[in-house]
């Protein structure tokens, strides 16, 4: 019987579900292939024609979860917010979006999206990858960066990579160590960016916007605590 | 243009005996830039690393001067250990930056204080009270999602995304509640507890040098009093607790108004409270206010003071302008309640020590004495010690034991607190219950905040009444 392309779709889904079920239960080592076969409803080798690896599994649901947080964070930008700000609220926004698969994001960290990891080892995690530095690149451009050098990139992947790999072992309350070490890697990344360059065709970049508050008990206000 | 550290050297008061003003600087100048591993451009000091606030540059100035006169007569060896010391703690220090709260509020007391520093240096330090990082919405957005449940334009009915005041250790904002309340949301910086647990552990190790000393225990002991309240004051849970309480110490007839706190919008990263209106005193002072006004809103901050005191016997150590709010219908607003410390029962009894010291014989006054400083009553003290633990009594009752109203006003009794805790320092009489080094704190905060108010305070009628209120025995 032809397996119509819907199908394909919904098995390669099953799967996908399955496994978040079972990873989130068992954790990424504890639930084999087989399980997530059956979990799914298909035989243990059909896992296979979707996915080469348990890994890869990992990885599409990394991605999915990855496309999630693009669309929220374009929801939710403002507009006036600093390059800093912006690339923080991306990845912050990934971040919250991996929590759910947290405990298989090892994996994909170690064998698909390190520095040390083989491109042609993992052909998702390399796209993956490509897709995060395109948003990353239109991100930099909108504030003045238009044509980042591969030093850039390269030094913000060992950033978002390093973030990752702390965030998976951080156990304080909500990840929050995360959070500092994240605004503070950024404030350092962003100072070492060269000036922007100014387009006299496009709008000029966000202004910088202070986020300073004013210092207490200086200035009016109405307040408690 | 803020004076660069080399003048605020310069202008740190000279210490009678000590060598002056210009080699401090140069030995300082030696230090810094072998930190900073190159050489230091004349008349100019090295920036350290990530530290950029004022304060943080003139606390490291004090605390490296006095660290060091710990070991000016020691061998060359142990000199030389010291200064490496010295160089790792500093570049620690520069890198606390949330503890630049804590010595902000020594650089705080030093603005307060007449004729110590400099009025353009006062004036600096009074604009930079911002210790922790500010947090841009973004990262703020986040940080509430995981506190409160949700993002703050969700949980809130309006949420204002500029801070609007500075914080010890975040950030506060104006909201709505959905229903309907005014309220003032105070964000912490995240991640600020465990930094401050690792930062002192280091800080400790890199103490140990001094463990040789014969107050190394109470040192230790001060130490970790600091880090407790330090982490006390991350725990806005607490904080809210200790509001609670406060509150409920108040009746409308006081005119003292605590601000509620609404605990559906409060975690320990998170504290919403009631946005209460009115001024902070550099505004109420701009006004001009009558004396009566100043005597008035004296007697209410005296008079908090001591309800939290008796009442609530709670030591209500940070008495900083920016936690007073001056309404225009005479009200005192109360706020902060992060740097509240409680009395144990312990430490309750040596109050009353204190208390019946206050007025009565040399006897009493010694026992008292000898327990502030950690001593068994039959243990023996210094006599220079006593003197100057004599001295310092003195100083922090005066105003106590005036039986009108004392005049705040001429600032006379700041001068000589600086003085007497400039010869408790270089004498190296610092060993006390952690207890007394807050209440020493607190007497310097609360003088202050009157001096700079020019207030005419019956503070030992107001003490007594609170006294008798809270059931303790008072004499007539």
């Amino acid at each position: 019987m032809r397996i119509t392309n819907d199908a394909k779709l919904a098995t390669r889904q099953r799967i996908l579900e399955a496994s978040r079920r079972l990873f989130a239960r068992d954790g990424f080592d504890g639930a084999s292939t087989r399980d997530v076969a059956r979990e799914a409803g298909i035989a243990a080798g059909t896992l296979f024609n979707y996915f080469s690896t348990k890994e890869s599994v990992a990885l599409s649901l990394a991605a999915e979860a990855l496309g999630a947080a693009r669309d929220g964070y374009e929801r939710k930008r403002r507009g006036e917010e600093s390059l800093e700000e912006d690339l923080f609220a991306y990845i912050a926004g990934c971040l919250r979006s991996l929590k759910p698969l947290r405990c298989c994001v090892r994996p994909v960290l170690e064998g698909a999206l390190s520095p040390l990891a083989a491109s042609t080892s993992a052909p998702e995690g390399e796209s993956l990858r490509t897709d995060h530095l395109e948003i990353i690149g239109s991100i930099l451009a909108r504030h003045g960066q238009t044509e980042p050098s591969c030093v850039t990139l390269h030094l913000y992947w060992m950033l978002f990579t390093g973030v990752l790999a702390f965030w998976l072992e951080d156990s304080s309350p909500h990840q929050e160590d995360t959070l500092a070490l994240l605004d503070q890697a950024l404030k350092m990344f962003v100072g070492s960016l060269p000036e922007p360059v100014a387009d006299p065709s496009k709008p000029s970049p966000a202004k910088e916007t202070s986020h300073e508050p004013q210092p207490r008990g200086t200035a009016r206000r109405s307040a408690g605590g | 243009m803020s004076p660069n550290l080399a003048e605020l050297l310069a202008a740190l008061p000279a210490v009678e005996g000590e060598p002056d003003a210009s080699e401090g600087t140069a030995q300082l100048q030696q230090l810094f830039s072998r930190m900073g591993h190159r050489r230091v451009p004349v008349g100019t000091l090295q920036r350290l690393g990530t530290l950029g606030a004022l304060q943080a540059q003139i606390f490291l100035a004090y605390s490296a001067w006095w660290v060091r006169s710990w070991f000016r007569s020691a061998e060359r060896n142990e000199q030389a250990l010291a200064e490496t010391h010295l160089r790792v703690a500093l570049q620690l220090l520069a890198g606390m930056g949330y503890l630049r709260g804590a010595v902000m509020k020594a650089g705080q007391t030093l603005a307060n204080l007449p004729g110590v520093v400099p009025d353009e240096i006062v004036e600096t330090l009074e604009h930079l009270h911002f210790q922790a990082p500010p947090m841009h919405f973004s990262l703020l957005r986040e940080h509430v999602c995981n506190e409160l449940g949700g993002e703050p334009e969700e949980v809130f009915a309006e949420f204002d995304a500029r801070a609007f005041a500075a914080a010890s250790l975040g950030q506060v904002h104006r909201a709505r509640l959905k229903s309907g309340e005014e309220a003032a949301v105070k964000v912490q910086y995240p991640g600020i507890g465990s930094t401050i647990r690792a930062d002192f552990r280091n800080l400790f190790a890199l103490m140990l040098p001094l463990r040789v000393s014969k107050d190394w225990e109470n040192l230790k002991a001060q130490l970790e009093d600091l880090r407790r309240v330090l982490e006390w004051e991350t725990d806005y849970e607490k904080e809210a607790e200790f509001q609670r309480k406060a509150r409920a110490l108040f009746r409308e007839d006081d005119r003292i108004i605590v601000p509620r706190v609404f605990e559906q919008h409060s975690t320990r990263r998170v504290l919403t409270a009631e946005r209460l209106s009115g001024v902070h005193v550099n505004d109420f002072l701009a006004g001009n206010p009558p004396q009566e006004l100043r005597d008035h809103f004296g007697a209410l901050l005296g008079r908090a003071w001591y309800r939290l005191f008796f009442s609530g016997r709670v030591n209500y150590a940070d008495l900083h302008p920016g936690n007073f709010l001056f309404q225009s219908d005479g009200r005192l607003g109360l706020l902060d309640f992060g740097c509240v410390r409680p009395f144990s029962d312990r430490e309750w009894e040596l109050m009353r020590l204190s208390m019946r010291a206050v007025d009565g014989n040399h006897e009493d006054l010694v026992r008292y004495l000898k327990r502030s400083v950690a001593l068994a009553e039959d243990a023996s003290i210094d006599p220079e010690h006593l003197r100057v633990l004599e001295r310092l009594c003195a100083w922090s009752w005066r105003p106590i034991r005036c039986r009108e109203s004392f005049d705040f006003s001429n600032g006379q009794i700041l001068s000589e607190g600086v003085e007497v805790f400039r010869e408790m320092t270089r004498k190296r009489f610092t060993r006390g219950e952690p207890l007394c080094v807050f209440a020493a704190r607190m007497f310097f905060g609360l003088f202050s905040m009157l001096y700079r108010l020019r207030a005419r305070v019956p503070l030992r009628a107001i003490g007594e009444e609170e006294a008798r209120a809270a059931g303790e025995e008072v004499e007539d």
